[in-house]
């Protein structure tokens, strides 16, 4: 086991305790990013370059940013206002 | 529960779990250690039999392809059931304005900021598309190159805003490609039995070995998930995206969806 993997696993360890640690949920997506690319240079130093890709596009991008539109979902004020009643495209 | 008590009983759970820990650690496979003996024979038979330097596109589209066949309709069940639920509650209009919070100012896009979407969006596109190439000879494939496909659409949001990339990124395109993509995989298999082989059996000739269009029927099978994975990833992206729209008289309430 070389010295690489051993650094790359202290740094999955920090990465995974650091989701949990944090209680903000913005930050946690963002820890969750970080520790998908921990895992993705992980995958890379043991040879898995195929579930490094997978664990990149997946685990780094768009998990996060699902969970990112969420959380803006949840913070916008959806109900429809009186003003709206009548045709919002003519508006435009 | 106290604090004072959570603490005693996590110290106890460690004091009867940490024996255990130790003892199956000192007796697992050392670290790197593989006694499998399919990688290897993966490893000597694939360039030989398929002509193929990339082993798990081998495994994956030929010797076990039923297998991902399963998979790919697993994917097209999951994007269909998240579009089902998410469209449940609001009408499929292109033309709405982006939601706002309340109380946040609506601020311009730096320009630096939309120059980085614009060059790095095409960039990841056409990495994607390499990726999915030359899934035989390096790694990747076409369910990574597909979802590097996929996020590549998404710097088009993030650069260029809603209302434009709602007006790039089409729905109706998406669908078709995820359909479309999965339809090939199963055809593949179809298309053997019509010439007479077993479902799914490579009858295409398998070219040289580290060229990009070795593999025969995998190259067609792997195109297939590349288009499927890129359109279920990207309806998905598309309809989350979609929950940040503004709200319009045309769309049910949150109680009374279909």
């Amino acid at each position: 086991m070389s010295t690489l993997i051993v650094v790359l696993l202290l740094l999955t360890a920090l990465a995974g305790a650091g989701v949990v640690i944090a209680r903000d949920p913005r930050r946690q997506v963002l820890t969750m990013a970080a520790n998908g690319l921990v895992l993705t240079c992980l995958f890379m130093a043991l040879q898995a370059p195929d579930v490094a890709f997978s664990e990149l596009a997946v685990g780094t991008a768009a998990v996060p940013l699902l969970f990112l539109v969420v959380l803006a979902s949840i913070r916008m004020d959806r109900r429809l206002k009186p003003g709206d009643e009548s045709d919002p495209d003519g508006a435009q | 529960m106290s604090p004072r008590l959570r603490l005693f009983l996590f110290a106890a759970a460690c004091l009867c779990l940490v024996p255990a820990v130790i003892s199956v650690a000192r007796h697992m496979p050392m670290f790197g250690d593989h006694p499998m003996p399919y990688g290897d024979a993966i490893n000597a038979l694939a360039p030989v039999q398929r002509h193929v330097s990339n082993m798990i596109s081998a495994v994956n589209f030929d010797y076990r392809g039923f297998d991902t066949l399963g998979e790919e309709f697993m994917l097209l069940c999951a994007v269909t059931g998240t579009v089902v639920l998410l469209r449940g509650t609001r009408g499929e209009q292109l033309s709405a304005r982006p939601g706002i919070v309340p109380g946040q100012p609506i601020l311009l896009r730096s320009p630096a900021a939309v120059l980085i979407c614009r060059i790095f969006a095409p960039a990841i596109v056409l990495f994607g598309i390499y990726v999915v190439l030359h899934a035989m000879t390096t790694p990747g494939g076409g369910f990574q190159g597909g979802v590097i496909i996929a996020s590549g659409f998404v710097l088009l949001f993030v650069g260029e805003g809603y209302e434009v990339w709602r007006r790039m990124v089409r729905s109706p395109v998406l669908a078709a490609c995820e359909g479309l993509g999965a339809t090939t995989y199963a055809l593949c298999g179809f298309a053997s039995m019509l010439a007479g082989h077993p479902f799914l059996q490579n009858f295409l000739p398998f070219g040289t070995l580290r060229d990009v269009f070795s593999g025969g029927l995998m190259q067609i099978q792997n195109a297939g998930i590349a288009f499927a994975v890129a359109g279920g990833f990207g309806t998905v992206l598309l309809e989350f995206l979609e929950e940040t729209r503004a709200i319009k008289p045309d769309d049910a309430g949150p109680g009374d969806g279909t």
